[in-house]
């Protein structure tokens, strides 16, 4: 065979055998799901609490209760129920028996008591909701179903935080202990759960891909599901067009649940996926620096609240998909209060602030910077919509773009703290101490919930008792007055309440949406051909 | 040649070490500490202290320069604080994916740049020559990723001739491992329906990729042949009778690829900087996307490693082109 007749040949065959490839790339799996969601940094449930790893942990591992449905309702899934002392510092929990880790061991009350122990001394993620009422000598196991939690002081939220607790198998993670550790190296790359779905490992690259398959012998039985989902492939894809083609392709079964608003009329008209759209429990706010002049001036904070096109902003750039969110709680939670007013978009308005402030003494003339997180575009978006409005009324607003990490660390200092940035505050534990609690109480400065530096000495005392009842009917009342009271001091500026948007294909059925997770639950899941 | 290739490979030590130096000093200058993203979305500050002194993140920044230095110098580029995984595994695992990437984009630059612009300069000033000149300015200007965009809406979405994204398709396992290169490691395990799989997936990133390559190959090489068609030898080949085509592909071109063989070595270090945005709108699992990622979440020590490793490799090949060079035209070779 002459060379050059020997390379047509194999040419040849190449482009038959790529183009060969076209029908069968084109066609998912019938019984396995491509779920086109971020996975987390890594797969140590206690290293970080975003929600990429909820996505991931409510699947493969279980928490002592669960948060189901929307609104989301707090539902017992390890524990069988739990009591609380008169003195709100005693939390009883006991546990459901028969429940079989994957290497086939049964989770008892040890393995719980041991699950606490890492998360507090790992002090990482999720140990954040518990390390100011938690020490390892309050957690006991009287008996194999029976765990107890001994408070150092009454914390009502303990409980609706259970869900963000993984339990964890004791007997996987301790061989793999390096240099006191907790085994979070090995974690980082390995699971020890009793989830509905296992992970195969050999499949795992970080952020990028993780294979699961299901297990068969999860506690709840699969009696709910007659067609569950036996392999979900998770596939992380970068760019926001590249997604949302290969859900129109039918390559992969969903996007993320931020969905941009403009591709969601892109989605709706193919033939192959639709648009999942959930009111979610998720703040866009954006922040100033209370203690930084002028933002120290109440005026002038009124003036920036009066100035922000709410409508132009929900409306344009987000075509709608978002609710008007006065305060700082989610508007579709208990605590934020059902008359609270929201602040109207009215340049007059803000003028009147802005001179008042002038007249206060306020450096209203200094520019002012406001840092965007430069791979969010709506923060870029929210911060031109401001910029535009403060240039009529003499403002002058500088964007500077930064990133989360950068701008978490420098809120620990009010003075490395920027004028004002933009951020979300998601729903992590499902109740107004996640929102509201964290972002004002004065206890909190240093951390970026609390990164406008609000003090008050009031709103301080009320979130303080909220947080330390166990009545829910006297807690509400208090965080409608600390709502009420931080909206009248524009301590900051709060635009929405997100609407989570998710692209889905037609094949796949049984999505049920949790803020928690943001309804990344497979095991309600089923697919269609 | 060998004093040569080890010269070459001296002078890339201090490179490196300059490198380091300047990356750590970038990455660490600013005020840069992902204690606080580490540490999670509701830490206390003394979670984040802990986070912080974990990590070495509170030590001055010349002792942390020290420990990386050292670290390096045993060959432990240090864990991702993201993956918790060693960095050099995580890179292990994507850099195959970016090498056979950028390989294909480079080969297939030359393959279709060398001869366009070889006959841009045998045509000199024709329709084509103005044509290939108009084609490569374009090639040169156009932004990868809207044209990454425009071929993925052709080729994948309209036409459904060629995969979306990816690799390789999903729930399919990959080649048996043997180089990580998926076209290579197929077709030594004799399974050319996966070679025919990741062909199909590498076509379009790789031709994204290859654009601006391409256009600056033929552009050069257009240069080199018109200046080298200008010098006596090749009149006298002319006058002595030897066949056009000869001269012009034999000669000719082998005199004036010198160029372009240069530019081919900047090329490589190019490409695979570029690969970023390629990366990440096809969904190619490389070292791009992992650096994006780790920039984003501040994961330092994989940005100095991911900088480290292109770094090397990047002068690793222009060693070879050097070598190369030294071979098309051995007065280089002779001049050392």
């Amino acid at each position: 065979m002459k060379r050059r007749t020997f390379l047509m040949g194999s040419g040849a065959a190449v482009t038959v055998a790529a183009m060969g490839n076209r029908v069968a790339l084109a066609q998912p799996m019938p019984d396995e799901l491509v779920w086109a969601d971020d996975l987390p940094g890594n797969l140590d449930p206690y290293s970080v609490s975003d929600v990429p790893m909820q996505g991931y942990m409510i699947n493969v591992y279980d928490t002592l209760y669960v948060n189901k449905e929307n609104p989301p309702k707090l539902v017992p899934w390890l524990a069988t129920g739990h009591t609380i002392s008169d003195d709100g510092l005693t939390v009883t929990v006991k546990l459901r028996e028969g429940v079989k880790f994957h290497d086939g061991s049964s989770l008892t009350s040890d393995d719980v008591v041991w699950s606490f122990h890492r998360l507090l001394n790992v002090k990482k993620g999720p140990a954040a909701a518990f390390l100011p009422v938690l020490d390892t000598n309050g957690i006991t196991a009287p008996d194999p179903t029976t765990a107890v939690f001994k408070l150092k002081q009454p914390y009502a939220p303990f409980v609706a935080a259970f869900p963000l607790v993984a339990i964890l198998n004791r007997r996987q993670i301790e061989p793999n202990i390096k240099d006191n550790d907790w085994g979070q190296a090995w974690l980082a790359s390995n699971s020890a759960g009793s989830g509905c779905y296992i992970p195969d490992i050999s499949t795992y690259q970080p952020v990028q891909q993780l294979d699961m398959k299901r297990n068969h012998d999860h506690f709840m039985g699969w009696t709910h599901n007659t067609s569950p989902i036996e392999i979900v492939r998770r596939r992380s894809i970068m760019e926001t067009t590249t997604r949302v083609n290969a859900l129109i392709k039918g390559d992969v079964d969903c996007t993320d649940s931020y969905l941009p608003p403009d591709q969601v009329d892109r989605v709706l008209a193919s033939k192959t996926a639709t648009v999942s759209k959930n009111q979610t429990m998720r703040v866009m706010v954006l922040r100033m620096n209370n203690k930084k002049p002028p933002f120290d001036n109440r005026n002038f904070r009124l003036a920036m609240s009066h100035a922000f096109n709410y409508k132009g902003f929900i409306d344009g750039v987000l075509k709608g998909y978002a609710v008007r969110n006065a305060g700082p709680i989610p508007v579709n939670l208990w605590g934020s209060p059902t008359d609270l007013a929201p602040y109207d978009f009215n340049l007059d308005t803000a003028k009147d602030y802005l001179a008042k402030a002038k007249a206060e003494g306020a450096p209203v003339e200094r520019e002012i910077e406001i840092q965007i997180q430069q791979h969010l575009a709506q923060t870029t978006q929210a911060a031109q919509i401001l910029q535009q409005s403060l240039r009529k009324i003499g403002v002058n607003l500088k964007i500077v773009a930064n990133l989360w990490p950068q701008l978490v660390s420098s809120t620990a200092k009010a003075d490395t703290t920027p004028d004002m940035w933009a951020h979300w505050v998601s729903a992590y534990f499902i109740d107004p101490e996640n929102w509201i609690g964290q972002m004002y109480d004065s206890r909190f400065h240093g951390t970026w919930k609390a990164s406008c530096w609000y003090k008050n000495d009031k709103v301080d005392a009320l979130l303080r008792e909220a947080r330390h009842l166990d009545d829910q009917g006297k807690r509400q009342p208090l965080y409608e007055e600390a709502s009420r009271i931080i909206v009248a001091d524009a301590a900051d500026i709060w635009i929405y309440n997100a609407i989570e948007l998710r692209g889905i294909s037609n094949r796949l059925h049984g999505f049920e949406f949790t803020p928690i997770g943001s309804g990344a639950d497979f095991r309600t899941m089923s697919l269609t051909s | 040649m060998t004093r040569f290739v080890l010269h070459r490979l001296l002078l890339t030590i201090p490179a490196l070490v300059g490198l380091l130096v300047l990356t750590f000093i970038m990455l660490r200058v600013l005020p840069n500490d992902p204690s606080a993203a580490l540490a999670g979305e509701n830490a206390t500050p003394d979670q984040i202290a802990a986070v912080r002194k974990a990590y070495g993140f509170d030590e001055p920044l010349w002792k942390q320069f020290v420990i990386y230095v050292r670290q390096v110098g045993t060959g432990d580029l240090g864990n991702s604080i993201i993956s918790n995984r060693p960095v050099i595994r995580d890179i292990a695992e994507r850099l195959p994916a970016t090498i056979e990437l950028t390989f294909i984009s480079l080969l297939f630059a030359a393959c279709v740049g060398i001869p366009l612009g070889t006959l841009a300069a045998v045509w000199y000033q024709s329709f084509f020559d103005h044509a290939m000149r108009v084609v490569t300015v374009a090639g040169l200007a156009i932004a990868s990723f809207w044209f990454a965009i425009i071929l993925q809406m052709i080729f994948a979405m309209e036409l459904d001739w060629l995969p979306l994204r990816g690799r390789f398709p999903v729930g399919l396992a990959a080649p048996w491992h043997i180089t990580g290169f998926y076209l290579v490691d197929s077709l030594l395990t004799l399974r050319f329906d996966l070679f025919g799989k990741a062909f199909a997936h590498i076509l379009m990133p790789a031709f994204t990729l290859s654009l601006a390559g391409l256009a600056s190959i033929a552009r050069f090489t257009r240069a080199g042949a018109l200046e080298t068609m200008q010098k006596e030898f090749v009149h006298y080949a002319e006058a002595a009778g030897y066949a056009r085509r000869r001269i012009v592909w034999v000669y000719v071109l082998r005199n004036s690829v010198v160029g372009a063989t240069t530019q081919i070595g900047l090329l490589f270090g190019g490409l695979i900087s570029s690969a970023v945005a390629v990366e990440a709108i096809f969904d190619w699992p490389g070292v791009g996307s992992y650096a994006v990622n780790a920039i984003l979440t501040s994961d330092y020590k994989a940005v100095l490693a991911v900088t480290l490793v292109v770094g090397l490799i990047y002068s690793i090949v222009n060693i070879l082109v050097d070598v190369v060079h030294a071979w098309l035209d051995p007065r280089v070779a002779e001049k050392l």
